[in-house]
């Protein structure tokens, strides 16, 4: 084989960015596998069962694609607005597995670490998720900071800080994307 | 409750904004006031505004509760009649399973894939369930079979495939020393496969050995076919696979076909494109677009614009006798057996363009039948064409070098070529061989250098002496001075082959590896004897050549490394002292390209620096002399970008005399650097355009077509070489900016000219750039001529050219960039057509990508004119429509950008002219287009 290694992150942020689907799938598909594996990584480096922080996994994702892909690596802050839904990905991937494994379903369950968490409704995040694209349609700066602020843990400054504004846009911001996707959930559900 | 429609929410967002802003109490009383002026909106505020509170106590969303994955032991559970037992891979959908089939039925194994569908949603799963089946009904014998597809009870998407224990094969072949023949025929296997795919309709859009796998018995197994489509959704490309996983997660778009990168239809000549890329791989153990770490647009430019060398040339000297013995031949034995009929094979597969490719699988097969049998193939070589990469437009080009100084150069050197090595150890052979070959250089390049009509000797003798290079390198050892020897030879080869400052046949991708091959030598050396005197010349001129290439090709931060090694390189020379007058002459040479390249990344400070010291160094060597004509040119051009007009034109008409001096004496190449002066003067002299100049444009335009008239010439005496075809192009642009001003019948008359010398050449990006140019500026005087349709035709072709040239559409302009004269263009066009809305937002749409592309208005005083300019044209607009106050708001910006520089610059006159410009009244109509 040839052994050249040849890196596209960045080139697909960058058409990502000019809103080419396709490029967005597979840039997803990329940063699901490597936050997937760092995931990992991080799990079998401890040896008890400790929460991973969503936070740290992006940094660190950030870092090694970076020096991987070399200066023309997108800044953190556009690196993140992808990385945080895929985060959300992986998130709701888990709920579903747990929640699989509780139900006894088709997978048994076999020796598991400690549960800890109880209350994560895969059906509830995934409600959420879907109205969450569904305003990333309408407004999108807003689906971003649901992901960042909820899903990946960010806080208030350190998302001002990413996106160049300042503390009380994004407080703002934030409370109006809880009044859209509350609204929506509200109505959607049927009780 | 009613739902909230988009619409709605955008109305009300920024209301939302406002309430969520204030104190309750600040509210209720804007909320009230609203309600009296619209009661309607009112109340759908209040309703979100009381959902608000009703959130924010339940606290919804507050906490996160949730874990992260951790690693779920699956092992060992069921999934239908299969057992999963070890996970064996990951990759970019999925992890991978091993599993096995036992339900008292019959044994078997099989592999399973697990997609990750979280990211995409609900009808990907629909989808999935559908098309499973179609792919089900895909059996051969080469193919792997997909067993089952489906989603578990929880959403899982799952496939179950024939589990291949194989070798990819490109390993398997390697392993074991497959023979050419030998490897074309399993080939043919993989061929069959994908062929019977195509008749169902399927494309792989995947192919890459690691889905290619043979198994210990020898059998070709394809994996993963359609899956993409499997995963894309409606109306998307499937580039979804266009990366491919390589080993750990990093993915790549090492056989993605052109029209995967660019979002065009994936068709069966995709598959062709893929399968020609491994063939390639598999004959001669390297990717078409070279060895070696690429950066992600250095890759994608290599898919879109670079044409592959050809397989039998393309064994890198590193590990040629590896790769040939893996075919179980010698390199020269390999490079025959590849040569001709393969090599138009595989050629033919990997076209940019889907149509000329093959146009099915079975067509690639029965011309690799063909060539086993020894019958004629059904496909054509290529005619000699010249292969380019992007030769960037830009402002300038860069010195060429005198053949008088080429002379002195060589005499320099080849002193030490042969005379002291009386004590060299080697074959008499040998040495009668490095002899020939030296002197095959030097009477014959030096010769060649200046005469024109020269390129197709060039092209012979570049062949000839690759070969030998070739030969001495194989066999083994060299010595020290052989090596220098052998490593000037390849800088010469890769003068002929792409040195853009020199006739030159384009072939920029073999000139960088000629000279890498140079350097493996020279470095080697230095690192042991860092004072070696011709070791050290060798290092320069190879820092400076690659300094070159990467300008030519438009890769300005690496150019700007390279200049900057050869400048440390040229004081390291220099400070070895008693150096050689012709050696102080190529230093001079060399820094003045240097100084050329770092004004062209601005970096004018630097340039001008770098422009004195080769002033100094050129001072007291009257052979330098000669050089100092560039040197004033590129002080010029500095000058001007920077701002300082009048010293430019000072420096400019000192370098013109000096270049016509040396032209006098009868150097022919030497005419390329006069015209560059003269174009350079022009541009200093007057365009009334967004450039900054001095507004003299009578005299401009006599420089500029002094200039043309030397292009003209040199074209005419030879008409492959790229650099006068170049500069004709250039100069014709310049002159017609000014002259469509006065004379627009004339202005089209030297732009149509242009165009019709472009469109003679090859098209390749650089030419469809160059031809856009010339068509989105004779747009202007057709227009003003009276037709608007046409110079509208002209436009639109000028953004057809750029959009295949991949610069269009662009989310960043450049300023001054082919892009921006083409948008430039059209926007105007709808200003001065009537069409005032179209305009507006053409310009400000310009303004954004502008803005992206950071213009630094601050220290670019290009930069600076040009968005100022465009600010001019939209403010202009603006009042004409009646948006006043955004014009106004327009003109004061300028008017800050021009206070900012007067105090930078103070006595331009540029400048003033900018500060007349905007006192004018704003209410002309601007409809009859003489400016």
């Amino acid at each position: 084989m040839s052994g050249a290694n040849f890196s596209t992150v960045t080139l697909l942020i960058g058409a990502a960015d000019r809103g080419d689907p396709s490029a967005a799938d597979a840039l997803f598909s990329t940063l699901y596998s490597e936050l997937h594996r760092l995931a990992k990584r991080e799990l079998a480096r401890q040896s008890l069962p400790v929460t991973l922080s969503a936070t740290t996994l992006l940094h660190q994702a950030y870092l090694g694609m970076a020096e991987r892909e070399g200066p023309s690596f997108p800044d953190r802050a556009r690196f993140m607005g992808y990385a945080a839904r895929v985060m959300r990905g992986l998130i709701i991937d888990h709920a579903r597995n747990r929640q699989a494994q509780k139900r006894g379903g088709q997978f048994e369950i076999t020796s598991l670490r400690d549960d800890f968490d109880g209350s994560a409704d895969y059906q509830e995040l995934k409600n959420i998720s879907e109205t969450l694209e569904e305003l990333a349609r309408v407004d999108p700066a807003l689906a971003e900071i649901v992901d960042l602020k909820f899903f990946c843990g960010f806080s208030f400054a350190e998302i001002a800080a990413m996106r160049a504004v300042s503390e009380r846009t994004v407080q703002r911001n934030w409370e109006k994307a809880r009044i859209y996707l509350h609204r929506k959930l509200r109505t959607d559900l049927s009780l | 409750m009613s739902t909230l429609s988009p619409d709605q929410w955008q109305a009300l967002s920024p209301y939302l904004d406002r309430a969520l802003a204030m104190t309750e109490d600040e509210r209720g009383a804007w909320l009230s006031s609203l309600g009296e002026r619209d009661p309607g909106l009112a109340a759908q505020l209040a309703a979100l505004l009381s959902e608000h509170r009703v959130l924010a106590q339940e606290g919804f969303l507050e906490n996160r509760r949730f874990a992260l994955p951790n690693a779920t032991g699956l092992a060992g559970q069921a999934l239908g009649p299969y057992t999963l037992i070890s996970q064996i891979g990951q990759g970019g959908m999925g992890s991978v399973w091993l599993a096995r089939r036992s339900d008292g039925r019959f044994e078997r194994q099989a592999a399973v894939k697990f997609v990750n569908i979280a990211l995409a949603g609900r009808a990907i799963e629909e989808r999935f369930k559908r098309e499973g089946s179609i792919l089900g009904r895909l059996t051969h014998p080469h193919i792997a079979e997909l067993l089952d597809a489906g989603i578990s009870s929880d959403g899982q998407p799952y496939l179950i495939l024939e589990y291949v224990d194989g070798e990819a094969i490109d390993q398997y072949c390697d392993a074991h020393k497959l023979s050419v023949e030998a490897r074309v025929r399993l080939f043919l296997d993989v061929l069959a496969a994908v062929a019977h795919a195509h008749a169902n309709l399927v494309v792989h859009r995947d192919i890459k050995p690691s889905n290619v796998l043979v198994t210990t018995s020898g059998e070709v197994k394809l994996l993963d076919f359609g899956i993409a489509k499997l995963l894309e959704g409606e109306g998307q490309t499937g580039a979804a696979t266009v990366l491919t996983h390589d080993g750990g997660s990093a993915l790549t778009p090492q056989y993605a076909a052109p029209e995967q990168l660019t979002g065009r239809p994936i068709t069966t000549a995709t598959d062709v494109y893929a399968l020609g890329v491994l063939l390639y791989l598999l004959l001669s153990g390297r990717h078409p677009a070279g060895s070696g770490p690429h950066s992600p647009a250095e890759l994608v430019k290599a898919v879109l614009d670079l044409e592959p060398p050809r397989v039998s040339d393309a064994t890198t000297a590193d590990n040629s006798k590896l790769i040939a013995e893996r075919r179980g031949a010698t390199t020269d034995k390999l490079r025959r057996e590849l040569r001709g009929d393969l090599d138009t094979i595989v050629g033919k597969a990997l076209k940019k363009d889907p149509q000329e490719r093959y146009a099915s699988v079975t067509g690639l097969a029965d011309d690799l039948q063909r060539y086993l049998k020894h019958e004629p193939i059904s496909a054509r070589p290529d005619a000699l064409a010249y292969r380019t990469t992007k030769f960037l437009r830009r402002n300038r080009t860069v010195v060429a070098l005198t053949a008088a100084a080429i002379v002195l150069v060589i005499g320099s050197l080849s002193t030490g070529l042969y005379v002291a090595n009386r004590q060299r150890k080697i074959a008499e052979q040998r040495f009668a061989q490095v002899r020939q070959l030296a002197n095959k250089f030097v009477d014959l390049d030096a010769r060649i250098r200046g005469l024109q009509g020269s390129t197709k000797v060039r092209l012979q003798m570049v062949s000839d002496s690759l070969q030998y290079l070739r030969s001495l390198e194989s066999e083994g050892h060299v010595d020290k001075d052989l090596a220098l020897d052998i490593a000037f030879a390849y800088v010469r080869v890769a003068h002929a082959q792409g040195d853009p400052t020199s006739p030159n046949l384009g072939q920029f991708a073999e000139a960088k590896e000629s000279l890498s091959q140079a350097s493996k030598f020279v470095d080697a050396i230095l690192a042991d004897d860092p004072k070696n005197r011709r070791a050290l010349f060798i290092a320069t001129t190879i820092a400076h050549d690659r300094m070159v290439l990467a300008d030519a090709e438009g890769r300005h931060e690496e150019s700007l490394a390279y200049a900057k090694d050869a400048a440390s390189l040229i004081e390291r020379f220099l400070s070895l002292g008693n150096a050689d007058p012709g050696d102080v002459y190529s230093m001079v040479y060399f820094y003045t390209n240097v100084a050329n390249i770092a004004a062209n990344c601005r970096r004018f400070d630097d340039a001008i620096r770098y422009c004195r010291r080769a002033l100094e160094i050129a001072q007291p060597v009257e052979k330098a002399h000669i050089g100092e004509g560039g040197i004033y040119e590129a002080l010029a051009e500095t000058l001007r970008q920077s701002g300082d007009l009048e010293a430019a034109l000072k420096t400019s008409n000192q370098a013109v005399e000096l270049e016509q001096q040396q032209a006098a004496d009868g150097h022919a190449a030497l005419l390329i650097n006069l015209g560059n002066a003269l174009t350079t003067k022009g541009m200093i002299l007057g365009r009334a355009d967004a450039e900054p100049s001095l507004g003299r444009s009578g005299e401009a335009l006599a420089a500029f077509q002094k200039a043309i008239a030397i292009a003209e010439e040199l074209t005419k005496k030879d008409s492959i070489d790229f650099l006068s075809r170049y500069a004709e192009g250039n100069y014709a642009l310049e002159a017609g900016n000014v002259l469509r001003h006065r004379d627009s019948r004339g202005a089209l008359a030297v732009y149509d000219q242009a165009i019709a010398r472009i469109r003679e050449a090859k098209a390749n990006s650089s030419t469809q750039r160059d031809e856009a140019e010339l068509l989105s500026a004779s747009s202007y005087p057709v227009r003003w001529m009276g037709s608007k349709a046409q110079a509208q035709q002209r436009i639109d072709r000028a953004l057809q050219l750029l959009s295949d040239a991949h610069r269009f559409p662009a989310e960043k302009v450049e300023p001054m960039s082919d892009v921006y004269n083409a948008l430039r263009a059209q926007a105007d066009a709808y200003a001065e057509t009537g069409q005032e809305m179209k305009a507006v937002q053409a310009y400000q749409q310009l303004l954004d990508e502008l803005r992206a592309w950071k213009a630094d208005t601050q220290n670019d005083f290009r930069d600076a004119t040009c968005i100022s300019r465009t600010w001019t044209a939209l403010a202009d607009l603006l009042r004409r429509v009646g948006r006043t106050d955004e014009a106004a708001r327009l003109e004061a910006q300028r008017t800050e950008l021009w206070n900012y520089w007067q105090s930078k610059l103070p006595n331009s006159q540029f400048l003033l002219r900018q500060s007349l410009v905007q006192i004018a009244p704003p209410a002309v109509s601007r409809s009859t287009a003489k400016r």
